[in-house]
């Protein structure tokens, strides 16, 4: 018997190494272990061995049907792992295939640009505030030290309504309508359209402008560097370097251009900065007191500086757009390309 | 303002070339728009003379010319037919690039060797005015006397460098030569140089200016009036260096006077206007108001009616000049003028810019008198054109010149803080340096602890305070010291706080969803013309739009009163050019007359406005939309809509808290027609000024039951006019507590149902916090629900 025990465990190792099909594995797993497999007919046979070798012979049956089962159960995991294989190996998609669903839509490239230019002043401690695009010649010119047939209204053709109403100019309206109501310190951002009469590739009737004011009692030139040096860092990155440029605006004094190295070259010289390294961005300055002083402010105690910046201008340097006027005709296959 | 680099030269001392001269100016305040070199298509041109002149063997129209250029003789083939042997003519050589494109080189002609090219007055760039003889139709027969081998730029004086420099408003004191020299000098250290202003006078004649004119200065308009006399005139072509200059500015040269006095206009910044005396009635001019209704002949060829807000110079009885702005031509200088008195005054800038805005015109004159002339300029400007006179001896200046001034621009004293300055500044720079700089813009002054007194000169209109001060200093001081100041930001003051905006805020929001659900924002003009009020049907406030009074044309002439009509122009933009499927939406306002004509100026609600025009898209996908935005406030409320441009049955009012905040759906057949859109588009818009006022709704979390929902559904036959909404309504308060959701999930119709009868498909959901519902109990339950919808509605089952 235990013989023939040992010979079961050797054949049946064989055989169940040699097969090849699931279907085989089952039918030669009957012959073992069915009702009238090889080694269930051993284990019915059990019965006759003397009682003093059955602890022996019967650890050693144990052994070899634990041997067969798990050579069998093996086999089977095998099998099963193979035919999952070949399975997932069928199931495979393409997965360049096109996605399914509602398809993501996009800002306009302006919008988009005076979101980025809201988030990096409002972490500066800046308020957005807004003011009506009607607005009175008093708000847009007078009180912002531009009184009527002051040289510098020819720097800037209006869109009137009647003699006192016009499409503001300029987002420095709301400058003064700040003044009147804030109480210094404050900082505050002007994020708006405004409008002027003329139009070409590089002017469009109604554009998009960012204004931004400090009034405090300690705030300088030197400040306004800063800030504007911050600024444009977040906005193009940190190896951005400004310039400043004397320039004139009735609302400011000293006045200043400021220049942005070029987002293209960073200041080498392309075509885009037509090899100057550096782009006109802002026009800035120090308040000028008799704008505080109209306005109610104290400009023996308090000083401010201004800037203003071209949104769309800035958006234009952004994503290489050449052309502003793209940006007003909204034509889909344009704008689908800030997806 | 044009400037030639010579003429600059004459007035300061510039070691820098016209480059360097161009980088620092525009580093000072005075941006240099372009440098233009007059003799950039001068090179290899030269004078010549035609010594020998033959035929061509092989070509009738041709001649063979030996040519003088000065080191040697070239042979040069021509067609010109007005070439004879001795002419002096200008020759370009090989190498040459005339303005025309035309570029020299040794070339054969029919055989025979022609090394260059004779040119006309118009190859070199200039015309009649500029030179005798470069208006003719062929080649520029030059003066017999010129230099042969002289380079032509030389020779015609194209030598010169032009800078348009760009005067900001705030420095009229600069629209001249000698202003902008003056400017040079500060920016170099040195002093510019004085103008002749002196000439002399025949001591033995002894007529005065007052035997040829007097003056009567009636307006206050007016504050200095200076006239002087030139009798035995001469007109005729000024001399090359005069014409040269005036060309190079863009100025047509005329005549002496004439170039007189635009040379005195470009140099000193101080307009003139000469008039022939013997065309002034009486000798005698008066400076005044302009009759109502007086009528001028300007010479522009156009006639005036004149108001008493303009200022005029006449004589006796007539107009001559609209003073500071155009002349008349009926007293205007011409060929047989003998005596000239010339005019250089002051005239109120105001005045002077309303009336030159009034009538549209705009002169190198008006120009100038508009940004404000300096009174001392008048005297100066008149006794430069003088000496300018006996310097062309175009005529014999008369003694003495009329001065009819009120007032004078004194120096005035400005007392600055070298302490403020710096604290404007931010930076700290030494009285000493302050003072110098100060010093060479010619405002004398004295450092006195801090205090920096100054005396300010009359044409520094502009200099007022501190700030005024810092930003002459840091100009020439150089704004480059800010390279190197960034460090801590707002050291110097206390940290502000950043109050949202809600509106902004929320918008921003809105938009960033929109974009998530497909659609494209879009931005557009808030103006255009008003046919949407008749297109849309319009007939509340909307009906009358603002009309803008100078506006581009009538189609950019009406804001906007709705979204939908710019947001319609750019939909019939993009189906023209073949995008047929859009989503868009646009966050702008809209423009509503408050019926006061702007007294108050407009009511300018912030909107938010979505269109879309999809294959497939249908109402319920929209209020999907609508749902999803205003998903943060509690009661939201459809109702049937009465907008004009939307389809009467497919289309709702939104209501939040009671309160219409909007409205959508599928767009009017008239209004899809009148713009040829797509069958299937849609607009909706939300007033997002409105809907920051509402409440958003509160989250209150309940516990959810620990046992399993019990999900019923029920189909109910009704009639068409029954809303779903309503029976949902009633369903839930028929459920009482055990109500936890229903949805409405069919709705069908057949003719086995009836003919104005539809059936409604509903999934209710029942659950109870303490126990497992029993069927009895959900029965019972399901049963209230239909008693309910049969009493309300008249539901049936089905």
């Amino acid at each position: 018997m235990e013989q023939e025990l040992k010979k079961i465990k050797f054949e049946a190792g064989e055989a169940i190494e040699k097969v090849e099909d699931k279907k085989s594995l089952a039918e030669l797993k009957l012959s073992y272990l069915g009702k009238s497999g090889k080694l269930t007919a051993i284990l019915k046979g059990m019965r006759d061995v003397p009682s003093e070798d059955r602890p022996r012979i019967g650890a050693l049956v144990n052994e070899v049907r634990t041997f067969v089962e798990e050579a069998f159960s093996a086999k089977e995991q095998e099998f099963l792992q193979k035919e999952l294989e070949e399975k997932l190996q069928n199931e495979k998609v393409d997965i360049t295939l096109p996605s399914k669903g509602t398809k993501r839509g996009a800002l306009h490239p302006v919008t988009s640009m005076t979101d980025r230019l809201v988030d990096i002043c409002v972490n500066l401690g800046f308020s957005v505030v807004e003011g009506p695009e009607i607005e009175s010649d008093y708000y847009n010119f007078e009180a912002v030290n531009t009184p009527k047939s002051h040289p510098a209204r020819d720097m800037q053709d209006s869109f009137y309504f009647t003699d006192n109403v016009l499409l503001r100019t300029q987002t420095t309206a709301v400058q003064a309508r700040a003044m009147e109501t804030m109480k210094p310190p404050f900082k505050i951002i002007v994020p708006g359209k405004t409008y002027r009469n003329d139009s070409d590739a590089t002017h469009s009737p109604m554009f998009n402008q960012l204004e931004g004011l400090v009034v405090d009692e300690n705030v300088s030139m030197a400040d306004l560097k800063n800030m504007l040096s911050i600024m444009m860092k977040r906005l193009f990155g940190e190896d951005t370097r400004v310039r400043f440029r004397p320039s004139y605006f009735p609302f400011t004094e000293p006045s200043i251009e400021v220049d942005v190295s070029c987002p293209q070259c960073h200041g080498k010289g392309c075509k885009l900065c037509k090899s100057t390294g550096y782009l006109e961005l802002l026009g800035a300055g120090v308040v000028n007191p008799k704008v505080l002083d109209f306005n109610g402010i104290n400009s023996k105690k308090y000083k401010g500086f201004a800037f203003g910046i071209g949104i769309d201008r800035a958006s234009m340097l952004f994503t290489g757009n050449t052309d502003m006027r793209s940006l007003f005709k909204n034509d889909v296959r344009f704008l689908k390309q800030s997806r | 303002m044009k400037v030639t680099y010579n003429w600059l030269k004459e007035y300061v001392n510039i070691p820098l070339t016209t480059e360097e001269l161009a980088e620092k100016l525009t580093r000072s305040g005075f941006e240099v728009e372009e440098i233009c070199y007059q003799n950039q298509h001068l090179h290899d041109v030269v004078v010549g003379k035609i010594l020998k002149i033959e035929k061509h063997p092989q070509a009738d129209r041709l001649v063979v010319c030996q040519v003088d250029i000065g080191d040697k003789t070239t042979q040069i083939i021509t067609a010109a037919t007005n070439v004879f042997e001795g002419a002096v003519v200008p020759v370009s050589l090989p190498g040459a690039d005339l303005v025309n494109g035309v570029k020299i080189q040794p070339t054969k002609m029919r055989g025979v060797e022609s090394n260059g090219m004779f040119c006309s007055g118009e190859e070199l760039g200039i015309d009649e005015n500029y030179f005798e003889g470069a208006g003719v139709n062929g080649i520029l027969i030059l003066p017999s006397d010129m230099k042969i081998g002289e380079p032509i730029e030389k020779a015609l004086s194209l030598d010169d460098v032009v800078l348009d420099v760009y005067i900001t408003p705030n420095r009229p004191d600069c629209l001249s030569v000698i202003g902008l020299a003056r400017e040079i000098g500060a920016i170099l250290g040195d002093k510019p140089k004085k103008v002749n202003l002196s000439y002399p006078i025949d001591i033995y004649s002894k007529d005065t200016v007052h035997d040829y004119i007097e003056v009567d200065n009636q307006t206050e308009n007016c504050p200095r009036y200076c006239m002087g006399a030139v009798k035995d005139v001469k007109i005729e072509r000024s001399p090359l260096w005069m014409r040269a200059r005036l060309n190079a500015v863009g100025i047509k040269p005329i005549n002496t006077i004439v170039d007189i006095t635009n040379y005195v206009l470009v140099e000193m910044g101080q307009p003139l206007h000469a008039f022939d005396q013997a065309l002034i009635d009486g000798k005698q001019i008066n400076v005044r108001q302009a009759k109502e209704g007086e009528k001028i002949e300007a010479l522009n060829g156009v006639t005036y009616n004149l108001d008493g807000k303009d200022i005029v110079i006449a004589d006796k009885d007539k107009p001559m000049v609209i003073a500071g702005i155009i002349g008349g031509t009926n007293s205007c200088i011409n060929d047989n003028t003998k005596t000239v008195v010339l005019e250089s005054a002051v005239f109120d800038l105001k005045s002077v810019r309303s009336s030159s805005r009034k009538y549209g015109i705009r002169t190198d004159s008006s120009a100038r008198n508009e940004k404000g002339i300096n009174l001392a300029s008048a005297e100066d400007g008149l006794l430069r054109a003088l000496a300018l006179v006996s310097k062309l001896k175009c005529g014999k200046v008369v003694r003495g010149i009329i001065d009819k001034a009120r007032g004078e621009n004194k120096a005035r004293q400005l007392v600055g803080s070298v302490k403020f300055i710096n604290q404007i500044l931010g930076i700290e720079i030494p009285a000493s340096v302050m003072s110098k700089i100060l010093n060479n813009l010619g405002i004398e002054n004295k450092v006195n602890g801090d205090r920096l007194e100054c005396i300010i000169p009359p044409y520094r209109q502009d200099i007022e305070n501190n700030n005024d001060l810092a930003e002459e200093i840091i100009r020439l001081y150089g704004y480059d010291v800010y390279d190197k100041t960034d460090g801590v930001l707002f050291k110097n003051s206390p940290v502000t706080e950043s109050v949202p905006n809600v509106r902004y805020n929320l918008e921003r929001k809105y938009r960033n969803m929109l974009v998530q659900e497909g659609f494209y924002e879009i931005m557009t003009f808030t103006f255009g013309s008003n046919d949407f009020v008749k297109r849309l049907m319009l007939s509340d406030e909307r009906a009358n739009p603002i009309k803008i009074s100078n506006p581009l044309g009538e189609n950019f002439a009406y804001m906007r009163t709705t979204m939908l009509s710019s947001m319609l122009q750019t939909a019939t933009y993009n189906l023209s050019v073949g995008n047929k499927e859009m989503r868009l939406f646009e966050c702008g306002k809209v423009y509503l007359s408050k019926g006061d004509n702007l007294k108050n100026l407009a009511n300018e609600p912030n909107m938010l406005a979505m269109l879309v025009s999809e294959d497939g898209f249908d109402f319920f996908n929209f209020k999907n939309v609508i749902e999803n935005l205003l998903g943060a406030y509690g009661e939201v409320k459809l109702e049937r809509s009465k907008e004009p441009y939307l389809h009467p049955g497919i289309s709702a009012d939104i209501f939040v808290a009671g309160q219409k905040i909007g409205h959508f759906g599928k767009l009017h057949p008239s209004v899809i027609r009148s713009y040829e859109l797509p069958a299937n588009s849609y607009y909706g818009e939300i007033c997002t000024s409105l809907l920051i006022s509402l409440p958003e709704k509160k989250i209150e979390l309940k516990q959810v039951s620990k046992f399993p929902n019990v999900a019923r559904d029920l189909a109910v036959v009704v009639d068409e006019e029954v809303e779903a909404g309503a029976m949902v309504d009633a369903i839930k308060s028929a459920c009482g507590n055990l109500y936890f959701d229903c949805s409405l999930f069919d709705v069908y119709r057949s003719d086995a149902l009836g003919k104005g009868k539809k059936s409604l498909a509903f999934n209710i959901i029942l659950s109870d916090l303490n126990k497992t519902l029993t069927d009895e109990e959900i029965a019972r339950v399901m049963n209230k629900v239909l008693k309910a919808l049969s009493y309300r509605f008249g539901a049936v089952l089905r």
